[in-house]
């Protein structure tokens, strides 16, 4: 039988004494006097692959260079594997980057496009050669190796520059938009297969992404960043389903939010008095807050449930009217008008494939969730 | 129908104004008689006299050599200058040396020329280089003012060019002179070949520079054929000047070719 693996094996930033493998700490990056990064601190585990999700100009891509050496950074300090890297440039660095327009050198074969960073260090042509052909196997190029790049296509050019930046067996991979520039469907498949290749390999992984899709099915853990500032970091369920402000509930995943005001604070539950909401809202734990507080409550969409007959309970049930349904095939978006004048998103999984009762627009419901289903948010 | 004529009316009498006299130029110097207005007949002997003349041989030969060798330091220079506009960030001066870089683009010859010879003058003066005027003052002359054209070649493709390439080089261990030479220049070579051709050109075309710096016995092909048109138009001066038409078509044409190349991964 299979033993049963503990959680601080394959989840080493839950271990208090793991040691972490890339250590930013108090990192600030200023252009004249744009903070581009704002006092981050971050570590980051080996074998981890660790997605920086924030939207243009978060301050993720910054980051990311000054992992790999193309920008100074005004203050604070960047260790990889222990090592200080300061005063170490790009080129001594034990850090490979994939870049978002992937930066194949046009006038190169794609064989000789992977072999640069070999050539380098200065490998023996026999090593440099099977270390070209071992790469081309594992991202399906050997058929392409004497190609030039603009003699490929976006998903070849894509494997070309991973097979580059991985050559030199990197202790660490920088990939910026990885996935970019492919289209929906490549870009799927495309998210699976590098997922697979980190953990044959075993390197660690940090991905730049704008796209919080792609962060949630790609990453152990994820630093949602805004302002030069990191956010949360968590893992993606933690992002997901307990967010920490109300910009990360809004930034990953759609959210319905209702400002209220506490009235009861008890330790094992408090309610939350929400004009917005039409209704008292119950959450079933405790709450570090105050009576008189004013907070927020976010649930996300596909954890209410719509129904034409008033559910039990007095909390968590408010009553709309349907003005919108969008039909996606595995689920329904619906849009709901609530008697206070606030537009909430609620989903439904289409389990069953046709319906002749199903709820539809112009309809009266009652919407309501159970007393764990969203966060109460603070800031 | 009107105005599917009107078009190509225009451009034949558009093209007709800019090439008739170098047609007319071209044709005569097949003439057989010696009077360059009348037509008597075909005849190549222009071309053969003008072989056997020395001093037209020797001041060709002469202008080809500065030509080659202004070309050649113009390109490394200009390279230098678009490399320094392009990627050495902002720094103190930047946008001065971009207006300063471009300036003898604009700067007629006289002026350019007559400060060259003031500027020699002055230096054979003070530290005894460069001793007279020769081969040297018109090169160092061309060069001036060719590196301008090669700088705002050069300065155009490596804009275009993706710094990422240079990141990645980096990244992938190549220190920043080898960046420059694995990376850097076989992308913008097309852009240094069109310069070269370009800067080529222009040295073998000039004579009011050439006229200010050279000295004697360091006629330049231009400044020849100016001195014996002033004689009176004689019908080799034709062939010469047909044969330098063919040869400036032809580097014009390759500058040209070589600059619309583009890499096509982009």
């Amino acid at each position: 039988m299979k033993k049963p693996q503990i959680a601080a094996d394959t989840r080493p930033w839950r271990d208090v004494d793991a040691k972490p493998f890339v250590r930013i700490a108090n990192v600030t990056k200023t252009f004249g006097d744009v903070y581009a990064v704002d006092d981050v601190s971050l570590d980051i585990y080996k074998g981890e692959l660790f997605c920086l999700l924030g939207g243009s100009g978060s301050g993720k891509s910054t980051l990311l260079r000054m992992l790999a050496g193309f920008e100074t950074i005004t203050s604070g300090t960047i260790e990889i594997d222990g090592q200080d890297m300061a005063n170490v440039p790009p080129y001594e660095r034990p850090v490979n980057m994939m870049f978002q327009s992937y930066a194949l050198f046009p006038h190169m074969s794609v064989e000789n496009n992977i072999a640069y960073g070999l050539k380098r260090e200065g490998l023996p042509k026999g090593e440099i050669a099977d270390r070209v052909a071992e790469l081309l196997k594992l991202t399906r190029l050997e058929n392409f190796k004497a190609r030039k790049p603009h003699q490929l296509s976006g998903g070849q050019r894509q494997r070309v520059a991973l097979a580059r930046a991985l050559a030199k067996r990197p202790k660490l991979l920088l990939l910026d938009e990885p996935l970019g520039a492919l289209d929906k469907k490549l870009r799927e498949d495309t998210q699976y297969e590098l997922v697979k290749i980190q953990e044959t390999l075993g390197v660690t992984f940090v991905v730049v992404t704008h796209d919080q899709e792609e962060a949630m099915s790609l990453a152990t853990r994820i630093g949602v960043m805004t302002d030069g500032k990191i956010a949360q970091i968590g893992e993606p369920q933690e992002i997901y389903e307990f967010p920490n402000s109300r910009f990360v509930a809004g930034f990953v995943g759609s959210v319905n939010m209702f400002e209220g005001t506490v009235t009861e604070d008890e330790d094992d539950h408090i309610r939350i008095a929400s004009q917005e909401a039409g209704c008292d809202i119950y959450v079933g734990h405790g709450v570090d807050c105050a009576p008189e507080q004013i907070l927020w409550y976010a649930v996300r969409p596909e954890k209410m449930v719509l129904s034409r007959e008033r559910p039990e309970g007095d909390a968590n049930i408010t009553h709309g009217f349907v003005q919108d349904v969008a039909y996606l095939g595995d689920m329904s978006v619906f849009r709901i008008l609530l008697d206070s004048g606030k537009r909430v998103h609620v989903t439904q999984t289409n389990s069953s494939r046709y319906d002749p009762d199903a709820i539809s627009w112009d309809e009266k419901v009652y919407i309501s969730w159970a007393s764990d289903a969203g966060a109460v948010l603070t800031s | 129908m009107r105005r599917g004529l009107a078009l190509p009316i225009i451009a034949v009498l558009g093209f007709a104004f800019l090439y008739a006299p170098i047609i007319s130029l071209v044709v005569f110097s097949f003439n057989e008689s010696r009077l360059v207005t009348v037509w008597t007949g075909f005849s190549l002997q222009w071309y053969a006299a003008l072989f056997q003349d020395s001093q037209i041989v020797s001041a060709a030969i002469l202008s080809l050599q500065i030509a080659a060798t202004s070309a050649t330091i113009a390109t490394v220079l200009g390279t230098l200058a678009g490399l320094a506009l392009t990627r050495l960030g902002r720094f103190r001066g930047k946008t001065a040396l971009t207006g300063m870089v471009s300036a003898p683009l604009v700067m007629p010859e006289v002026i350019t020329g007559l400060s060259l010879l003031l500027l020699f003058v002055a230096m054979e003066a003070t530290f005894g280089w460069p001793s007279g005027r020769g081969f040297t003052t018109i090169v160092l002359a061309h060069t001036t003012f060719c590196m301008a054209y090669v700088t705002v070649v050069v300065r155009s493709r490596l804009i275009d060019m993706d710094r990422s390439l240079d990141e990645a080089a980096m990244d992938l261990g190549a220190t920043p002179l080898r960046v420059f030479f694995d990376i850097t220049l076989p992308i913008i070579s097309p852009a240094l070949i069109s310069g070269w051709l370009l800067a080529f050109t222009l040295s073998l075309d000039d004579l009011v520079i050439a006229s200010f710096v050279s000295g004697p016995g360091s006629s330049t092909l231009p400044m020849v054929i100016f001195s014996k048109i002033r004689l009176g138009v004689s019908p080799d001066v034709n062939a010469l000047a047909t044969i330098i038409i063919v040869v400036v078509a032809i580097g014009v044409a390759g500058a040209t070719w070589f600059g619309m190349r583009k890499p096509k991964n982009r």
